[in-house]
């Protein structure tokens, strides 16, 4: 059972929660005991389950905590099993969230909703998806920031010691839009069924806008696509390139998505491509580093050798491929940090939406 | 024990009381040290040796 605060007011509440660091600095709707309750309600599951650890602090992520960050966030019960997910899937040891949020490094956690979740709450997958007005989204990734800050105790300075952040360590969540996409959703990819709803969550860097103008010859067209992005995936400030490893998400417009597939590309095949022209010869990355940061692996296998040529994606799965946003002329790339225990890889978890508890629109007053 | 630099002085007192090791010595280094260098890690180095093996009881 969490520690209950008083105060005389909502605005004395909100006061109490800026002052002892528990919120994101935006104004939080005060997480009541009814408020707490009705979300958890809306889990199905016992307020004392534990999602896991959440690090540095190592704090227990009951569902009672993860409800309390999902109401001070905005969300609405139906939202609570996307951030359930999302929170076991940050609580994970295999995400390194200890390591993520102390590094200097400028990452955070983007959640891709895919299956019926995306459209039972409402997340949006099209134009502007991961920009403002869009409530679920916005609540959602913000949920999961909150729990992050006021479970595992990220704070900047002292305990996430990101060096400048980005914005999308406010709120970081889009649904794939599965309709626009020329290929089966990214979670079928990974190993679940189209009827299941997931949560993937890949800790990166904030978009990368990728141009790349139609073609008349669909070939040609499907071709540069392919270039420019194995470039931005292969920035010669990016950490991925240095390290050579990492989990990368591309986010293809519908356009360049179609583009893609009517010359033949699927999922798979891009990522192969991908993980083939994302590369930069030792000569070109011998002109941005010093000698004292020999750090990628092919380096330390192979030496200062001349033609060395250093892949920026370790295999073809390393790159998460969604197709969101709206149609026009720009992709994104969302490069990653390639650091940690476990390299910065990405992490699926089902979300349960079978499980809710009928939520009464209003709980009694406590 | 620990080797903290500087700038995450805090963040290192930090993990320690979440490992439940509030107590685990700590030799602060300057900072940065990534990056700075063989020559440089061999200055810092011999600058806390001593102090490394105080804080692991050989000394």
């Amino acid at each position: 059972m969490s520690r209950q605060l008083t105060a005389a007011t909502e605005e004395a509440a909100l006061e109490q929660l800026h002052n002892s660091g528990c919120t994101d600095g935006l104004p939080v709707v005060i997480p009541t005991p009814a408020r707490v309750e009705r979300m958890v309600l809306a889990s199905g599951l016992d307020s004392d389950v534990s999602l896991g650890q959440l690090g540095p602090n190592l704090g227990e992520a009951t569902v009672e905590k993860a409800a309390i960050a999902a109401v001070m966030a905005g969300c609405l019960p139906d939202y609570f099993p996307v951030v359930v997910a999302a929170v076991r899937a940050v609580s994970d040891p295999r995400l390194d969230m200890t390591e993520v949020q102390a590094t200097t490094h400028n990452l955070g956690p983007l959640l891709i909703v895919n299956g019926p979740a995306v459209s039972a709450c409402g997340i949006a997958s099209g134009f502007g998806a991961l920009g403002p007005g869009h409530r679920a989204n916005a609540s959602i990734g913000r949920a999961v920031r909150l729990a992050m800050i006021n479970i595992g105790g990220g704070r900047p300075g002292t305990s996430d010691m990101a060096l400048l952040g980005h914005p999308g360590k406010f709120t970081f969540c889009l649904g794939e839009d599965e309709e626009a996409s020329p290929w089966p959703p990214l979670h079928t990819a990974l190993g679940y069924d189209i009827d299941q709803s997931t949560v993937t969550v890949a800790c990166t860097e904030g978009p990368h806008s990728v141009l790349c103008f139609p073609d008349d010859d669909p070939e040609v067209y499907a071709d540069h696509l392919i270039n420019v992005l194995a470039a931005s995936l292969s920035g010669l400030g990016a950490n991925n390139t240095h390290f050579g490893r990492g989990s990368q998400v591309l986010v293809l417009n519908p356009d360049h998505a179609v583009a893609l597939a009517d010359v033949g590309y699927d999922r798979a095949t891009i990522a192969e491509a991908l993980h083939e022209r994302a590369k930069r010869s030792w000569s070109e990355l011998s002109t941005v580093r010093s000698r004292g940061s020999g750090i990628n692996r092919h380096q330390r296998s192979q030496g200062d050798n001349p033609d060395l040529v250093v892949q920026a994606l370790s295999s073809p799965e390393a790159l998460l491929i969604l197709v969101a946003g709206g149609t026009g002329l720009y992709s994104t790339v969302m490069p990653s940090w390639g650091a940690g225990p476990h390299g910065n890889s990405h992490l699926t978890v089902e979300i349960d939406l079978d499980q809710t508890c009928e939520v009464p629109l209003v709980m009694p007053a406590r | 024990m620990a080797l903290v630099t500087t700038k995450f002085s805090p963040q290192g007192d930090f993990v320690a009381r979440s490992a439940g090791m509030p107590d685990i010595p700590r030799v602060i280094l300057p900072h940065p040290v990534a990056g700075t260098g063989e020559k440089a890690m061999k200055m810092v180095a011999d600058d806390i040796a001593d102090e490394v093996l105080q804080a692991l009881g050989a000394g």
